[in-house]
């Protein structure tokens, strides 16, 4: 479970990014943040992930907050953006190695859950293949099977189908609706309308850093008085389409 | 601390190295190939040219303007080839010739060599009309004496007499110490910096950074996988570079004109004892180094941007390991507390086995200060989200 109160970040130069943030995801939720760039989707889920530390508000994932307990709350996340993030000079047997350990994950038990992940999202064929070497999608598989590594409770995802093709992004789509089925908290930022639609439990358009509205498409429909998520949005955001 | 984390990160980070080629081309490449490769030219390049310059000068001929008979007969007498000019400067500048002599009456008569010293042949013609000329001036003053029935010995009443006690180690040590020690920490820096750049300004270019914060590993940790990962990269570099040069030089002829120069060359004083000491002098150096790139490669946002942060600290490393490797300086407990000039220093003192247990430790326990200080520095940029999230 996610839950943000608050939660505000003010950057160098008195630039506020995010404003007074505040929402909560349930277990087996998942809870869309959509807004244009620079709205303030990366620095809130940065602050959820320990990255940024907020100027003020708290934030607390599965029981444990983001400022005094950093550590713990990163055990309890699986991270994943549309920058994918791989090592370019590593496999992606190495890749999923490396951040078993750093997820304190015994070698057995890792090595179990690399193989399970690897059929999982068929990836056997180029698991010993460099990831420089890989096609997007093959990378994507890799970056996704780095987040469910440590199966945690709460998945964070920045934009994770930005860029993609539509084939691999639908391996994006259908890896958040497991995740659903598991009982995991969803956390996604998005600016595919489409996307959000089909996927988010709930919704929440942010822009200029503050929340402008937040609820589930039915709730969102009945207060703007629109039918598509695309003409709810532009209409939060002040643009009639 | 979880000693767990920091071995893989460290061991990612390795192998990361590893597979990288800029990374292998500094740390191996450079210290393995190219070094002994400069060297071994470089020496045959210099002694070829002192060769030639000596054929050149035996075949040049050298213009005369005089009129005293034994003169000419002197050099003719060493050989050396006389032709007529009318300006014997131009000619010497034009090459047309080698050196010039002129003979310019007066009490005493004046002889005057003309030489070109930017050039090897004219300078080494001039040398050997000056020895021409000392021994027919040597023969006139004997035949003086002769005349004036006084004996020639009054000429050297005592004999002086200049006796080396150094020995071959020792000087061995001199000549090493000079530029042993600034190679070695100019290659250390150099070997350090490829990988650091790539560790942290490439980590974030690469948008892998974002991933690895996000993982359970501390700040702390990920900075000490990391650094240690540096250190090694550093300290291999050193051992590599250490040991080509050694090779190089005790395979590879000097070309030296003395037999003393060579068997000087010959004799690196590189036993376990100095090679320890040597260790002892740079494991704290390379932390110190490793930290320091690492604080200030972090502040880049791309690769190239790293090469532009550190390549002006390649520059402040060159002149005090240069300074250090220079003879003549006393080093006191004062000058132990410079870092890279005392390490220079040190790795001199030890070549020449004048390094004294006081300077050994004060040199050591300043560079692992130095070391402790860069380390908490790079910890607090990696802490710092303006650093790691800068655009």
């Amino acid at each position: 479970m996610i839950q943000v109160s608050g939660l505000s970040k003010t950057f160098s130069g008195s630039r506020l990014a995010v404003d007074n943030v505040s929402f909560e995801v349930q277990a087996g939720e998942v809870f869309g943040l959509l807004g244009p760039n620079g709205a303030g989707k990366t620095t809130t889920l940065r602050m959820l992930a320990t990255l940024l530390k907020p100027s003020s508000g708290t934030a607390a994932l599965n029981g444990f907050e983001i400022t005094r307990q950093p550590e713990k709350v990163r055990e309890q996340i699986g991270f994943l953006s549309g920058d994918m993030g791989l090592y370019g000079r590593l496999t992606p047997l190495e890749i999923l190695d490396f951040f078993g350990k750093l997820n304190g994950i015994e070698a057995t038990r890792r090595a179990s859950r690399i193989q399970s992940l690897l059929n999982m999202l068929d990836m056997q064929s180029f698991a010993q293949v460099r990831t420089d070497k890989l096609s997007t999608g093959m990378k994507q598989k890799t970056a996704i099977a780095r987040t469910l590594l440590n199966d945690p409770p709460v998945l964070i995802l920045d934009e994770p189908t930005s860029g993609l093709d539509v084939p691999t992004a639908r391996t994006i789509e259908t890896a958040i609706v497991d995740a659903k089925k598991a009982g995991k908290s969803v956390l996604y930022s998005t600016h595919v309308m489409e996307e959000a639609e089909y996927l988010c439990d709930r919704i929440a358009v942010i822009s200029g850093g503050k929340l402008k509205m937040t609820g589930t498409m039915e709730e969102l429909r009945a207060a703007t008085g629109k039918q598509r998520l695309r003409e709810i949005f532009l209409d939060l955001l002040g643009m009639e389409e | 601390m979880r000693l767990s984390i920091v071995n893989a990160i460290y061991r990612k980070e390795m192998l990361d190295l590893i597979r990288d080629r800029r990374t292998m081309i500094s740390m191996v490449v450079v210290p393995v190939l190219l070094i002994p490769l400069l060297l071994n030219v470089s020496t045959r390049l210099m002694s070829r040219m002192e060769e030639n310059a000596e054929q050149e000068a035996k075949s040049m001929a050298v213009a005369v303007k005089a009129t005293t008979p034994a003169l000419r007969q002197a050099l003719e007498k060493a050989q050396i080839q006389i032709v007529e000019r009318d300006d014997l400067k131009d000619a010497v500048l034009n090459k047309t010739v080698a050196a010039g002599v002129e003979e310019i009456p007066g009490t005493p008569v004046e002889v005057e060599i003309y030489v070109d010293n930017s050039n090897r042949t004219s300078s080494a013609a001039a040398a050997r009309v000056r020895t021409a000329l000392d021994d027919l001036k040597d023969e006139k003053v004997r035949e003086s004496l002769q005349n004036s029935g006084i004996p020639a010995s009054v000429l050297t009443p005592f004999v002086v007499k200049r006796t080396n006690i150094a020995g071959a180690r020792k000087m061995a040590g001199m000549a090493w110490g000079s530029i042993l020690g600034y190679l070695l920490l100019l290659m250390m820096f150099t070997g350090g910096m490829y990988p650091i750049i790539d560790m942290t300004a490439g980590e974030k270019e690469r948008k892998t950074m974002e991933a690895l914060l996000a993982s359970p590993a501390s700040r702390m940790e990920i900075v000490l996988g990391k650094n240690f990962a540096a250190m090694t990269a550093i300290l291999i570099t050193a051992i590599l570079t250490l040991a080509s040069l050694t090779y190089s030089l005790k395979s590879s002829k000097m070309h030296s004109k003395t037999p003393e120069v060579e068997e000087m060359m010959r004799t690196i004083p590189l036993d376990a004892h100095t090679l320890t000491q040597i260790a002892v002098t740079l494991v704290p150096l390379a932390m110190f180094a490793a930290s320091l790139m690492f604080a200030i490669a972090l502040f880049a946002r791309s690769y190239k941007e790293g090469q532009s942060y550190l390549m002006p600290l390649l520059m402040v490393v060159i002149f005090p390991a240069l300074m250090g490797g220079l003879s003549g300086t006393q080093m006191t407990p004062a000058l132990c507390l410079i870092p890279i000039f005392n390490a220079s220093q040190m790795i001199r003192g030890i070549l020449l086995g004048e390094a004294t247990m006081a300077n050994f430790a004060i040199t050591t326990v300043a560079n692992l200060a130095y070391a402790a200080i860069a380390f908490v520095i790079a910890t607090r940029q990696f802490e710092n989200e303006n650093v790691l999230f800068r655009s």
